[in-house]
């Protein structure tokens, strides 16, 4: 078996009486690995720890087999691209991969070269002139990403690169990544909120919530999970009783609720699939007229919740 | 260290610096259109408002931000994730600091002393004073540097303890007779000052080389204890 990338045992952050990780234990293997969580729930602590920006307060943490606390030397195995801005506006893209490509030791006509060959990579070569100031969003991103790659990495560590993106942005960026992996076979650890998001990425996902590691393995399993948990959905519009009482004879509805007027019903089903699959045609055979329907589980936290409390 | 030296140069904060070179022109070539005696009041003069006053205030206000700054941006975590050994990355942040400053002390000392002997004569005991001067400011730029750049590692708000510092410790302290004096940076280079220039008078000064090994071992000292520092600072 190959070793793991990174490995925590019993992996603990605190920052005062803030807990970042607790008692945090996981195993990620090669490929692309999605870490889902919350806001809040310890997905940057995880990904500062493995950068060695962070120490750990207990327990232990091995990338690529080192402990990357105060080891400079680990870090031209690992490329990290955060999930804040920390680009300077007054440099150019060029003069700052030239930057970056100089802290990791590659100098003159190898680091040309190698800015001119990741800015292709990451589809920033015509914009390499201009100020950073003047990037729009996704090519900020990519720059940064850019960054992350220029001393070629084996393990890349992109902290929520989706997050804040339009859907243009965030397809293109997908593609991306899935490059990086696909293409120049970079091992790929990124964290994200969205379950979506990271589904389009990859299949082997963990899952964090309030500092811990609560689950990990195909997406598939962890679908499954979250699929045997009622799930609850709202509907508002006109005339939408008898919608009430037919959702009351399916299968999948385990109740249906009444919230003001009449107007409004709150339905909790055990199989959202099948629920989002019949709706309409349900709605369509009925004389209700519909404004609104959504999940108020669609959110990470109510679904980590109902994986940790059941 | 390139990138480095142009931040800390272009930044708007270089306005500051030549506001102080103005207002230093302005002082001394006011006092140079006076009758006085030129020795010892262009050597008074470039002791209270460079070594005293200027030099430490540029010193604090470029120390105490270049690393801060960074920290504040988060673009410091391109060095803390790069391969660089943070100790190194600390001398890094240290020698491009003391190659602006001492670029912009020595202009603000050049200019000074021109406005002020240039109306009054530069003879070769004037250029001794600038020798001295420079020398002075040089001096004062490696040992303040070391400690403002030590500060913008240990605080949150390094301006607050680079005020106190400034105008309290050293232009307080550092001039209070006896021994309290000693306790202070600006002591010790105006007792190098004071054996190089018979126009230079410090009560109690000590002798040149007592001067220059506490001031190399505070450089010293200042500079191990804060690349430590940096070197197990966690980013959060």
């Amino acid at each position: 078996m190959n070793k793991p990338l990174i490995k925590t045992v019993d992996l603990s952050k605190w920052y005062g009486e803030i807990i970042g990780l607790n008692s945090f234990e996981i195993e990620i293997s090669s490929g692309i690995t999605g870490l889902i969580g919350p806001n809040g729930s310890g997905k940057s602590t995880f990904l500062n720890l493995a950068n060695g920006t962070l120490k750990p307060k207990t327990g232990q943490i091995t990338v690529l087999g080192q402990n990357p606390w105060m080891n400079s030397k680990l870090m031209s195995n690992i490329g990290f691209c955060p999930d804040y801005d920390n680009l300077s506006d007054e440099v150019t893209g060029r003069e700052f991969l030239e930057l970056v490509g100089g802290l990791h030791g590659i100098k003159g006509i190898k680091l040309k070269n190698r800015i001119n060959e990741i800015s292709e990579v990451v589809g920033m070569k015509d914009e390499l002139y201009r100020k950073i100031g003047g990037y729009s969003k996704g090519m900020r991103q990519r720059i940064k990403l850019a960054g992350s790659i220029i001393h070629e990495p084996k393990l890349l560590l992109l902290d929520e690169p989706l997050s804040g993106a339009d859907p243009q942005v965030r397809k293109s960026l997908i593609e991306l990544i899935k490059s990086l992996h696909n293409d120049l076979g970079h091992d790929i650890i990124i964290s994200s909120h969205v379950l979506y998001e990271v589904e389009r990425l990859t299949n082997k996902i963990a899952l964090i919530y309030k500092g811990r590691a609560i689950a990990s393995g195909e997406i598939s399993e962890i679908r499954n999970l979250i699929d045997e948990h009622p799930h609850n959905i709202i509907i508002e519009g006109n005339k939408i009783s008898d919608l009430a009482k037919k959702l009351l004879d399916m299968k999948y509805t385990i109740s249906v609720g009444y919230q003001e007027d009449r107007k409004i019903i709150k339905v909790q089903v055990s199989k959202p699939d099948e629920f989002f699959e019949t709706i309409t045609e349900l709605i369509t055979s009925l004389d209700c007229e519909i404004e609104r329907m959504y999940s108020i589980d669609d959110n990470l936290e109510a679904v980590f919740n109902y994986l940790v409390e059941g | 260290m390139k990138y480095s030296i142009r931040k800390i140069l272009f930044k708007k904060r270089i306005i500051i610096a030549f506001l102080i070179l103005l207002t230093v022109i302005g002082i001394m070539g006011y006092a140079g259109s006076q009758n006085t005696n030129r020795l010892f009041t262009g050597s008074e003069l470039l002791g209270i408002l460079i070594v005293t006053f200027f030099m430490p205030a540029i010193c604090m206000i470029y120390g105490s931000s270049v690393i801060r700054d960074e920290i504040e941006d988060k673009s410091i975590v391109h060095v803390f994730t790069s391969p660089f050994d943070r100790i190194f990355a600390y001398f890094s942040y240290y020698f491009s600091l003391v190659i602006c400053l001492s670029l912009i002390i020595a202009v603000v000392t050049s200019l000074g002393f021109i406005s002020f002997f240039a109306q009054q004569g530069i003879d070769g005991e004037a250029m001794n004073i600038y020798y001295t001067f420079m020398g002075l400011v040089f001096l004062g730029v490696f040992v303040y540097s070391a400690l403002f750049l030590l500060t913008s590692v240990i605080f949150k708000r390094p301006i607050y303890f680079g005020l106190f510092f400034v105008f309290i410790w050293e232009g307080f302290i550092g001039s209070i007779p006896g021994n309290t004096q000693k306790i202070s940076i600006n002591f010790y280079l105006k007792s190098i000052g004071s054996k190089q220039l018979e126009y230079i008078t410090v009560n109690g000064a000590t002798d040149v080389n007592t001067s220059l090994m506490v001031i190399f071992a505070s450089i010293i000292i200042l500079i191990i204890f804060g690349s430590l520092i940096f070197k197990t600072k966690e980013f959060t």
